[in-house]
């Protein structure tokens, strides 16, 4: 799992996190979600999808997130997220 | 101040009386004093009542969502000698508007939330309405939009040093909170100071609040859970710490930063914070109490939560809007509640100070101690039934044959095992359904598809639906991936043939209602597709 992350490019790992987003909220407009948009404001993911994102993000990373150390602004956008949990990565 | 004569803002304004440097409110960075807290909510009361519509009935409705102005709307409400009447930005435009026109009010505080979703709330509305809008400095816009409707902001705001409190009749309506109603029209239940205090009452002593505590907010102001949040804390000068979007998320974190000691949720939180590996043991040590209500709770989590927060009493609260917050409690017991609890739920207990229950068949007479029944509730909590319906209010608040009072029958299937243990939660009465003649109870196959899945949640619906019933059962599990095929084996063999869940589907997610819920009824319509789309 580690070695695929490792070779993963930086706009491949951005496009994988956007698609993930635009495919599970619940948001009327899917087309404006950029890199910019922030995801923890209400109506973009539920509780639930921040499960399921955390546990995708996971995956992505090859390694857990430690969800006790999460500022929840590290969730302002695929930004932050990238440069949260994908910055130390490679 | 004599009992009586107490209303459900009288413990704030007492806790601002005596601690009023103290915090009562918490939002992200900013904290809000006692003192702070009534002289924006008075600002909010004053500048509404200069200009209030002639003959409006005496409620304010807040149209808002975890800001200052959410939470003084709702004490400005209180300090005109109003009830409240909650209105949230996060529900579908048309079921606002809805309850704003049943509800009659035509006093609207309106927060930047709500200010998003005016023009498609207020497109329909033909009574002209009074709308206070604090956060904004300018209205003249809105005001040219809507010239039939009067708009005040920022620079309308009065003083509020002049205000005083005048008299309020405890009889009369302290919230009106809309309820999702079986017919699709939610009904707004009334309920008034009388019923709040005592509510109120047992629960600062119970948990000996003082005004070192800090309280979760985890309800949405729509949910009448979040009644308890506020009025429990401020009774006592406690803070109630509002949780921000990103905080509500990752409620780990915010119990820690904010440094909660009385926590509250449905038990769906719980679970979502398991998944997210935030129950580690002992995590949580400055948790004094953590109540859970709303549905139904697994022993597996309170075994979790208990490990992670390791000096907390542990609650289970039962009861319907109609019965003010909650009506029945029970108390966690590592050694003895495993016993206790049937289908791997916990107990709902026993009733509270002045509530008495009846568990009753469907004449409504009392069944045997050991059998299962509708529970029935009375007392000092009994509110005021729904507003403008007199019809649905006499079909659900009744006396039973042989009773003086009038009980409110809940809907909710229960029974007490034995003399002296306590109740037990078994669904609510139409989740009892008939398959093929044969009475099944959907929560005793939940049950099974938990313990044979291993999962937190499994839901059980009656499908296809017949007239009588149903035909058979599909079950859906809270498993991404799990072998269906070999679940359903380990559970057929549990359970006698007419209860043998036909499919098992595997969900990533529950639907979820309103309140945070698992919505049975969308789980219904997805069936119900997914049969025309083959057909």
């Amino acid at each position: 799992m580690s070695e695929v992350t490792c070779t993963m490019q930086e706009s491949e790992i951005r496009t994988k996190l956007r698609n993930w987003i635009v495919k599970h909220t619940k948001a009327a407009s899917k087309t404006a979600f950029t890199d910019e948009t922030h995801i923890l404001e209400e109506g973009i993911l539920s509780s639930l999808d921040i499960v399921e994102f955390v546990l995708f993000i996971e995956s992505l990373r090859g390694e857990d997130v430690d969800t006790d150390d999460i500022e929840p602004q590290v969730f302002t956008s695929i930004n932050t997220l990238y440069a949260a949990f994908f910055t130390q990565v490679t | 101040m004599p009992q009586e004569r107490r209303s459900l803002r009288t413990g704030f304004l007492r806790s601002a009386e005596q601690h009023p440097e103290r915090p009562a409110l918490q939002l992200d960075a900013t904290v809000l004093s006692y003192r702070a807290l009534r002289e924006r909510a008075a600002a909010l009361a004053q500048t509404l009542s200069a200009h209030a519509p002639a003959g409006e009935p005496q409620l304010t409705a807040v149209f808002a969502h975890r800001s200052i102005t959410a939470y003084a709307g709702v004490l400005a409400g209180l300090l005109r000698g109003h009830g409240y009447v909650p209105l949230n930005p996060g529900f579908p435009t048309d079921r606002t508007r809805g309850m704003l026109v049943r509800s009659e009010c035509r006093s609207v505080i309106v927060d930047a939330h709500g200010a998003r979703q005016l023009d498609e709330v207020l497109a329909g509305v033909g009574t002209p309405l009074l709308l206070l809008l604090p956060e904004h400095d300018d209205v003249s816009e809105l005001a040219a939009l809507w010239p039939q409707h009067r708009f005040l902001g920022a620079r309308d705001l009065v003083d509020a040093g002049t205000w005083v409190a005048g008299p309020v009749d405890v009889n009369a309506i302290a919230y009106l909170l809309f309820t999702s109603g079986s017919t699709g029209q939610p009904k707004g239940v009334m309920v008034a100071h009388r019923n709040a205090v005592p509510y109120i009452d047992a629960m600062v002593e119970r948990y000996a609040v003082t005004e070192h505590d800090r309280f979760s907010q985890t309800f949405d102001l729509t949910f009448d859970l979040s009644v308890h949040d506020m009025f429990v804390a401020w009774e006592r000068g406690a803070c109630l710490c509002a949780p921000t979007s990103g905080q509500k998320m990752f409620p780990g974190k915010y119990i820690t930063d904010c440094g909660i000691t009385m926590w509250f949720s449905v038990p769906s939180t719980a679970v979502l914070m398991n998944r997210l590996k935030m129950l580690k043991p002992g995590k949580y040590p400055q948790l004094r109490f953590s109540l859970f209500c709303g549905e139904a709770l697994p022993i597996e989590i309170v075994q979790k939560w208990a490990d992670a927060a390791p000096q907390s009493v542990v609650e289970n609260l039962y009861g319907p809007t109609e019965l003010t917050i909650a009506c029945t409690l029970y108390r966690w017991n590592a050694q003895t509640s495993p016993a206790q609890s049937e289908y791997g739920v916990v107990p709902i207990g026993e009733p509270y100070p002045g509530m008495k229950l009846l568990v009753a068949d469907e004449q409504q007479n009392e069944v045997a101690v050991g059998e299962a029944g509708e529970l029935l509730m009375t007392g000092p909590q009994l509110t005021l039934g729904y507003y403008n319906d007199p019809q649905r209010t006499a079909a659900a608040f009744v006396t039973p044959p042989g009773r003086s009072e009038v009980y409110y029958r809940t809907g909710d299937r229960v029974r007490r095992p034995a003399a002296g243990e306590p109740l037990v939660y078994l669904g609510r009465v139409d989740n009892q359904i008939k398959i093929q003649g044969y009475r099944v109870e959907l929560g005793e196959v939940e049950a099974i598809l938990r313990q044979e899945a291993g999962v937190d949640v499994a839901i059980a619906v009656g499908w296809p639906v017949t007239a009588s019933g149903a035909d058979g059962i599909v079950g859906f599990l809270g498993a991404e991936h799990a072998d269906a095929a070999a679940i359903r084996e380990r559970v057929i063999a549990r359970l006698p043939p007419y209860m043998h869940p036909s499919e098992l589907r595997l969900v990533s997610e529950f639907p979820l209602n309103a309140n945070g819920k698992v919505d049975r009824k969308a789980l219904l319509a997805l069936l119900a597709r997914q049969t025309e789309a083959v057909e």
